[in-house]
């Protein structure tokens, strides 16, 4: 059976965040390179139709920062969840390039372990790294982020049905059901109970209750998937799978998973997009705190560097006067 | 010299008055109260559409505080709108489209431009194409002199390596962070297009079969309330696929021949303290928002006239209805507005509509920004 593949995060940054680091920098954090907390937000993974083609084109899996990311709480629209991160800023270029990579990384990992074996907790499963140095006067803003996740030994496997969309198994008033529980209130992750043509949603948390009941046909576990590839789910998934195959080994051999995608009720004919599959693990409870990856790769190489944003265009006064007419 | 041009522009603003009547069917213009009546609707019906409070301190005091303006993020751009060089033959590819308007029974059409229209291999490879576009105001040089300067910016940017190449900073790979390759980690798709299954590509896929090359874009849109044209303005800022934000010339990219160099440029966005943006100036929105509603009024009154003919209308709402007075922000309220308005007669287009219309407007101006998420309307 094939491997489960994960659709990792991919960071976009607004000018905004940029915009407010810059003010934050002259105006508060001055020389201080104190970790802070910073929220992004993730939506479910969006696609769209292509009308010269009639295809559907899938946008990427985004992790956005915004201008409100240093505010708390962040406020985000139905269908997007908050997610925190650690955020560092570096005085010098020289720093940025120094700095312990391994060592900030392993501490966002072990915070993420601890909140699954001590305080059984899945709002802090997803979090993200972002190491940055700002060259303010170039307008030029050096980033790096990472976003942990547990690998998992022996790695998760799809059944041989691989991953199908979501009414092949459940039913529209089921997937109805579960839309509107979910737009009045988003959930990073949850549990699908169903009974009969009815599906009720409930906080992982309550994982002990229905992962014991008799039926565990009836019980699925459900993500707000950021990936709008068919065959990958997102990155989010793979700390939840972690989560329960370290508190539930007993019940997770098998675990029936929905990728939920639909932003919005299908319409005009459209087909629901969430996604469908059964997941099978390994040998039951991991002992230690298993290893992370996480960095994210530069787009363009595809290589483990970090990334610049130049705003020099749309920041350096003497460049816009340049453009304007 | 921008720089006061900008002060002036600020202070033209500050000191015009804020629109109290209504202009909306004189004129095409609306109130800051009809601003926000039809942004409620526009978020009610799109969700896609959020309102925004922005920087506390930009705040104007005639919108709501934290109506402020409209944002809509991640709006997809799959293709650049200089590779959707036409020809006389488009031209008469119009076609009117039936603009059903289900909630009110307003039936109207719209002219939809270029409905059959390919996109090129590459604008660069048949620039004589741009120059054919016929212009009717005559000034055929100064449009072929923009679309000079277009491409002169783009290229001249390329090779002065705005952006240094990342050979210029050493040593910021570190591929020892992470030992080998993670099994379980997807791969990027590939750049060269194999359909993956489920029939939906990645955005960093190449469309091999028309050799059209797909760099999917994304763009914040912003619609904020112009005080002084007193019409909606809309702001965009843009993403290229690595998701790095776009230069000036790059945005242009995706601003038709017609309009790029000549009401777009790039200004500083009014509800933030250092934000620029490329805005669509709202000189013109007025005249235009004006003749469209026009346009789609008439077809109601001969609707309403067929109807007269008929015998079958009753005197009480066949008189043209202008909904006006509907302020109505609160959403339980307007739920009920909509309800309601299933049964009555077909009126004229109300205020409501105004953003979704503008919007229609607006993706003329920018044809392959897909702002219009209202086609299902």
């Amino acid at each position: 059976m094939p491997v489960v593949q994960f659709a990792p995060f991919s960071s976009l940054v607004q000018p905004g965040f940029w915009h407010e680091l810059t003010r934050l920098k002259i105006d508060v954090l001055r020389l201080s390179d104190e970790s802070l907390t910073v929220s992004g937000s993730y939506s479910v993974g969006r696609s769209i139709r292509d009308r010269e083609t009639g295809q559907d084109v899938a946008l990427g899996c985004n992790l956005v920062l915004g201008a409100a990311a240093f505010e708390q709480p962040l406020q985000v629209p139905p269908m997007s969840v908050t997610m925190h991160g650690v955020f560092k800023n570096y005085n010098t270029v020289e720093e940025f390039k120094a700095a312990d990579k391994a060592t900030t990384f392993n501490n966002v990992a072990n915070d993420i372990w601890q909140s699954i074996v001590e305080s059984r907790d899945t709002s802090k499963l997803t979090q993200f790294l972002l190491l940055t140095f700002s060259d303010l006067k170039k307008y030029q803003y050096y980033y790096w982020f990472a976003f942990p996740a547990f690998v998992a030994k022996p790695a998760w496997e799809i059944s041989t049905e691989g991953w199908r969309a979501a009414d092949h198994e459940l039913g529209a008033s089921q997937l109805s059901s579960i839309f509107e529980s979910l737009h009045a209130q988003t959930k990073p992750f949850f549990l699908v109970n169903l009974t009969g043509d009815t599906a009720e949603v409930h906080s992982i948390e309550r994982a002990d209750t229905y992962f014991a009941s008799d039926a565990p046909d009836s019980t699925i576990v459900g993500f707000l998937d950021p990936s709008a590839s068919p065959d990958n789910p997102g990155w989010p998934l793979r700390n939840l799978l972690m989560y329960l195959q370290t508190l539930y080994p007993s019940k997770t051999s098998s675990v029936r998973v929905l990728c939920w995608r639909d932003g919005e009720l299908p319409v005009g004919g459209r087909s629901w997009k969430s996604r469908f599959g059964i997941v099978t693990g390994g040998a039951g409870q991991p002992n230690a705190k298993p290893t992370a990856v996480g960095w994210e790769r530069h787009p363009a190489t595809n290589k483990l560097a970090a990334r610049m944003a130049d705003l020099a265009p749309m920041m350096d006064p003497t460049r816009l006067v340049d453009q304007a007419v | 010299m921008h720089a006061i041009q900008q002060q002036y522009w600020a202070f033209r603003d500050y000191i015009s008055p804020v629109l109290k009547e209504s202009k909306f069917k004189e004129h095409g213009r609306i109130t800051p109260e009809e601003f926000v009546a039809a942004g409620d609707f526009l978020t009610y019906k799109f969700p896609v559409w959020q309102w925004e409070k922005g920087d506390t301190s930009k705040a104007r005091d005639y919108l709501p505080a934290d109506k402020q303006y409209l944002v809509t993020r991640g709006v997809a751009c799959l293709r650049r709108a200089q590779s959707l060089a036409y020809t006389d033959a488009d031209e008469d590819a119009e076609r009117l489209l039936s603009f059903d308007d289900s909630s009110s029974g307003l039936t109207d059409e719209w002219v939809e431009t270029h409905a059959g229209r390919k996109g090129t291999v590459d604008s660069a490879a048949n620039p004589g194409e741009i120059d054919d576009i016929p212009d009717l105001d005559g000034d055929h040089d100064q449009i072929t002199t923009a679309m000079g300067n277009v491409s002169l910016t783009s290229s001249a940017g390329a090779t002065m390596g705005e952006t240094p190449d990342l050979d210029d900073i050493p040593d910021m790979e570190e591929e020892d962070l992470e030992a080998g390759d993670d099994e379980a980690t997807a791969a990027p798709p590939p750049k060269a297009g194999v359909l993956s299954s489920g029939g939906v590509i990645d955005a960093s896929q190449v469309e091999a079969a028309k050799g059209n090359l797909l760099q999917v874009r994304t763009y914040d849109v912003m619609i904020t309330y112009d005080k002084y044209y007193q019409t909606p303005r809309i702001w965009l800022i843009g993403y290229d696929e690595n998701r790095n934000p776009l230069t000036p010339a790059q945005i242009f990219q995706d601003v038709s021949a017609d309009h790029a160099l000549k009401t777009v440029t790039i200004e500083a966005f009014p509800h933030s303290t250092s934000l620029q943006a490329a805005s669509v100036h709202p000189c013109k929105h007025a005249s235009v928002m004006k003749k469209v509603i026009e346009r789609m009024n008439t077809g109601v009154e001969e609707q309403l006239a067929a109807r007269k003919k008929d015998g079958s209308s009753k005197d009480s709402n066949s008189k043209k209805k202008w909904a006006f007075g509907r302020k109505s922000s609160k959403e339980d309220s307007k739920d009920k507005n909509l309800a309601t308005e299933e049964d009555e007669q077909p009126e004229a287009m109300r205020v409501d509509f105004y953003l979704v219309v503008f919007l229609k407007f607006i993706a003329s101006i920018v044809p392959t920004i897909e702002v219009d998420s209202t086609t299902s309307f």
